[in-house]
């Protein structure tokens, strides 16, 4: 076996969605990329408006090239089980048939492979360590950063404090996290965006990563605090004070509930991971030494604060493995973690269910 | 591509403090998705990705004291042989082909 091509992504999600046409709906997005790739998320899962909504991405980041072929691993296996059967075994972790079934009979599961085709195409054949989009910025300098191009605080030279060492930049040149000229400047941001808008019954987002490892909840903008509602990321009375480490003047706020719920969720994959091989990936906010802005969980989770029509989509991202480009046989073990992963969350997922 | 090859280092801190210093100093353009930091055991873990030079002045800073940097791999180097890792064509060209995962249905 090898990592899958950009072409073989497409492909597989066409060919799964022509095998199991009962419990697939292939979506195709609405912005091509910059070199005109066309991609697609493949729907599972129930057909019932009513039930909730799981938007599973991979392949953000270019170089990190386990993620797409987890994803398109994950979906296989969910559909030949739930149409066989039975259940789901990642090395020494099993999922009964009964599991897999409420799984697919209660959630609507968006899967997007490949969000940043050009990007992989780029790091497959040419630049391995390319993380990128490939648009080009002027100045002759190529990519915008994906992960740090969505609507949340996103001109973080204002944001934040000068001092907080936040993750993005606005050099155009930058090689990794140029955060591009405006929020959502790009076609594989704004695809992301057109589901989250298009799917009101999405309640539950991840986006796949690799390669630290360790599953991230909110927030990645400063450290959580669960008793000032007024620190929060819209009050632009904090701006250039946020995201500093252990300050006492801005944390962000977080409600005791839904701190429960990201903490239980996490706690729940992290298990399921531990089993695969016996080694979990431990669970921390995705503020670490320094805050991120712009990125897509973060996006998701702030989404029903900025307007409160919107469905609350509660926000992760999972690093996966210990290197961006394993060897396609670690590469493998580390699928099953992350398929384990992902079925534990969605398990997580219907126990928090909103439809009944 | 970087001129140069780029190493994944693993930095390892008995305090956020220490591991913190480090970074501020340091300043690494590459820390991965997200400059986040993992728990092992007591300790503290953050990769980065540095250039070799960029290494080399790791080593010899002063907050590298408080810290201890662990080469994990030449991604540069490590990333070219991936690449003969590739699929070529496309396995599922034909609309028969469907991907099967790799969990064991049972």
């Amino acid at each position: 076996m090898a990592y899958l091509n950009v072409d073989e992504i497409e492909s597989a999600l066409e060919n799964l969605a022509a095998a199991y046409p009962a419990t697939t709906e292939l979506i195709t997005v609405p912005n091509l990329t910059h070199e005109g790739r066309q991609t697609h998320v493949l729907r599972l899962g129930s057909t019932n408006a009513e039930h909730d909504g799981v938007l599973i991405l991979g392949g953000v980041h270019a170089r990190e090239w386990v993620p797409p072929d987890a994803l398109i691993s994950l979906a296989a296996d969910l559909l030949e089980a739930f149409d066989r059967g039975t259940g789901l075994t990642y090395g020494d972790k099993g999922f009964a048939a009964s599991e897999i079934s409420q799984v697919m009979q209660s959630l609507s599961i968006l899967v997007y492979p490949c969000t940043n085709p050009d990007g992989r195409h780029f790091s497959q054949t040419a630049d391995p360590q390319w993380r990128k989009n490939r648009s080009p910025n002027g100045a002759g300098c190529v990519g915008v950063d994906i992960n740090r191009n969505f609507d949340f605080l996103w001109d973080h030279s204002v944001k934040f404090a000068a001092d907080s060492g936040v993750s993005a930049s606005a050099d155009p040149c930058d090689r990794n996290v140029y955060r591009g000229p405006s929020p959502a400047s790009e076609a594989e941001t704004r695809n992301v965006v057109w589901l989250l808008d298009g799917s009101p019954r999405i309640r539950w987002h991840i986006d796949v990563h690799s390669a630290v490892p360790i599953i991230l909840h909110s927030w990645g903008s400063d450290q959580n605090q669960t008793a000032h509602t007024a620190q929060n990321f819209l009050n632009s009375a904090f701006d250039r004070v946020r995201g500093l480490k252990d300050d006492t003047v801005y944390g962000e706020y977080i409600s005791e509930d839904d701190l429960d719920i990201v903490t239980s969720v996490t706690q729940q994959m992290d298990k399921a991971i531990s089993e695969v091989r016996g080694v979990g990936y431990g669970v921390e906010q995705a503020y670490g030494l320094y805050p991120t802005s712009g990125a897509s969980d973060d996006y998701a989770f702030s989404r029903s604060f900025a307007d409160s029509a919107r469905t609350k989509v509660y926000g992760f991202t999972i690093e996966c493995g210990r290197s961006f480009q394993p060897t396609w046989e670690e590469a493998e073990d580390v699928i099953r973690e992350v398929c384990a992963g992902l079925i534990a969350f969605c398990l997580a997922a219907t126990e928090y269910s909103t439809s009944g | 591509m970087t001129e140069g090859p780029v190493f994944h280092v693993e930095v390892t801190a008995g305090s956020l403090a220490d591991l913190k210093a480090f970074t501020d100093e340091m300043q690494p353009d590459d820390l991965g998705c997200r400059p986040v930091v993992r728990r092992r055991g007591t300790e503290f873990v953050l990769d980065a990705y540095l250039p070799e030079a960029q290494l080399d002045t790791a080593r010899g800073s002063r907050p590298a004291g408080g810290v201890s940097l662990e080469v994990v791999e030449n991604v540069t180097e490590v990333g070219l042989q991936r690449q003969q890792e590739v699929g070529e064509g496309n396995r599922f060209a034909a609309r028969g082909a469907v991907p099967r995962g790799l969990g064991r249905k049972e």
